[in-house]
């Protein structure tokens, strides 16, 4: 049986212009799992991760980390176990050198200097950042610096990592890059929640997807269900993911049989395809 | 007679600079095309953190440099001695562009700014005005003359050189010290914590800043947004109004950031303090020895 690592009851959040970001959000996360989060911009997905992390107080509602309930003294403790990384790696680098910057997480965890550095290499080694120690910020590329502010969390050794929107503005290499490292780090059973618009991916690596409209969670669920629902999708201005139409496509005229074992990459849609031919 | 050929010597030096960095201030003109004054600004300031980064001598210990600068200064100005100074000049230059690997070209282009000012004060001190006529040289401007005489150029060719040594001096360390290696001497020297936090941020923020600029200038000139005179005076209002509130949101979302890591009112980095080797100490003392022996001979 899986074990829940965070519980969300009726999270409401209000900024302080008055505009409601989050409304009544409840959801429960298990250790492991592989969540995608979906919703057009501004829906409240940001907003929603600040408040998992402790940076935003919800204005009603209830966090609860391994049962334990977020007050404003365990607050180190949560934020230890749930790392965020930004969409804007330069919104998120605030050293002027690569180590410095990965040690930051660690070194405010008051930890030794032993361990800091090792955590530091470790995590840049899992980032294949070795070399880059020495280098300012500012002479990184953006992939560098995303994979800079992908290494931060992980040398924190965070329980859950978040990661908002990573693909934006990546190209198809780092995007590629990416990828592996998501794959990577779910093979390690760390939790790993991502928000993307990207639905081929999502489709591709999600356990489970949530979708976000308006402040509220309007779909939560496999990537099959989710996308299979016409309504879910048409509400949050999603599309289908090409692999799912394809296959549709192929039941609906007849070539192929509806085994329902969906292939969710081109590399287990050619294999079907060769079951077929063979057949 | 030696004394006259090195006194030459000295008086070509800054005017040689004067020449190489005006011929590499109009290369680099032209291959920006036409630049604006704070395109400029802002490409020298890149260029010399990007010096610091890329030069050899980064590897040397950051509290070795500054300390080696300041004892270099401070003989500078105490000796008061034209040789010492034209030693001081050469061999900063040397360390920096032989040793450290910055072209020559480069290290003259950042020399020349400080130079500019520094000739501009020295006109100021070997040229007097006066009634009657004095002085080993004047010039009559009808109402006065503008006079100077030996020992006054000797002053100031004197004054001169002691300012440029000391300029390369720090220059040295610029040129050779990232400046979050220098924030962490400052660090260790018990200056108060919240300084060198906000000299961190303050050096990470320039770039962040200038880039976001920067963007949004080339957005304004694709525009047409620099055409004249009253629309570049618009246009830079509304950019530099949009920085501040760019700056505010950045503010605010590095804030963010940094709690999500656990921040709580100090900003810790592990930075580690490079090696000094004792070959390095032997000869900055050996150095500061040699300046000694050519202020005591030349008294």
């Amino acid at each position: 049986m899986k074990n829940s690592i965070l519980k969300v009851e009726n999270l409401q959040y209000i900024y302080g212009n008055g505009k409601m970001a989050l409304d009544d959000v409840s959801v429960e996360i298990y250790e492991g799992e592989r969540i995608a989060v979906l919703g057009a911009n501004g829906s409240g997905k940001s907003t929603f991760f600040l408040n998992l992390n402790g940076v935003y107080t919800p204005s009603h509602g209830r966090i609860t980390y391994r049962g334990k309930t977020l007050e404003k003294k365990n607050l180190t403790e949560l934020r230890k176990n749930i790392g965020i990384v930004f969409q804007d790696a330069d919104n998120q680098i605030i050293a002027s050198s690569v180590m410095a910057e990965v040690s930051f997480g660690p070194m405010n965890l008051r930890l030794t200097k032993e361990e800091v550095l090792k955590r530091v290499n470790e995590a840049l080694i899992y980032m294949s950042l070795k070399g880059f120690e020495e280098r300012p910020p500012h002479y990184l590329s953006g992939g560098e610096k995303k994979r800079v502010s992908i290494a931060d969390i992980i040398a924190m050794k965070s329980e859950v990592m978040i990661f908002d929107e990573p693909t934006a503005s990546l190209d198809p290499a780092n995007a590629l890059m990416l990828e592996e490292v998501m794959q990577k780090l779910g093979n390690e059973n760390k939790t790993l929640i991502i928000s993307t618009h990207d639905v081929d991916f999502t489709y591709r690596w999600a356990q489970r997807v949530i979708v976000f409209c308006n402040g509220k969670i309007i779909a939560d669920g496999t990537p099959l269900d989710i996308f299979k629902n016409k309504e879910v999708l048409k509400q949050s201005n999603l599309k289908q993911p090409a692999m799912l139409q394809v296959y549709e496509m192929l039941v609906e005229k007849g070539l192929l049989k509806d085994t329902k074992e969906y292939p969710k990459s081109t590399e287990e849609f050619n294999e079907l395809l060769d079951i077929m031919k063979n057949n | 007679m030696e004394k006259t050929i090195i006194v030459c010597l000295m008086l070509f030096l800054p005017a040689f600079a004067m020449v190489i960095s005006l011929t590499v201030q109009k290369r680099n003109n032209e291959a920006r095309g036409h630049g604006h004054g704070i395109g400029h600004r802002h490409g020298s300031w890149m260029a010399i953190d990007y010096f610091a980064f890329s030069s050899k001598l980064r590897r040397w210990n950051a509290t070795f440099k500054l300390a080696f600068t300041l004892v270099i200064i401070f003989l500078c100005i105490g000796l008061n001695n034209a040789f010492v100074s034209a030693v001081i000049i050469v061999s900063m230059f040397y360390m920096v562009v032989a040793v450290g690997g910055l072209s020559t070209r480069d290290y003259i282009s950042v020399l020349s700014i400080p130079i500019a000012f520094i000739l501009i004060s020295v006109i100021a001190i070997i040229v007097d005005f006066s009634k009657l006529p004095v002085g080993d040289f004047r010039i009559f401007i009808g109402f006065g003359y503008l006079y100077s005489s030996i020992s006054m150029l000797f002053n100031g060719l004197r004054l001169m050189l002691k300012i440029i040594a000391a300029v390369s001096a720090l220059q040295f360390m610029i040129l050779t010290t990232p400046p979050s290696e220098v924030i962490l001497v400052i660090r260790k020297m018990h200056v108060p914590n919240k300084f060198a936090d906000l000299m961190n941020m303050i050096y990470r923020y320039i770039f962040i800043l200038l880039d976001a600029f920067s963007k949004m200038k080339d957005a304004a000139e694709a525009r047409l947004g620099y055409r004249d005179f009253k629309t570049f005076c618009r246009t830079f209002g509304g950019t530099a109004g949009n920085v501040l509130v760019l700056s505010l949101k950045k503010a605010e979302a590095y804030y963010d950031a940094m709690e999500s890591r656990c921040y709580d009112g100090e900003l810790l980095f592990l930075e580690e303090e490079k090696k000094i080797s004792l070959r390095t100490i032997i000869s900055a003392t050996l150095f500061i020895f040699y300046l000694l022996l050519i202020w005591f001979f030349t008294k």
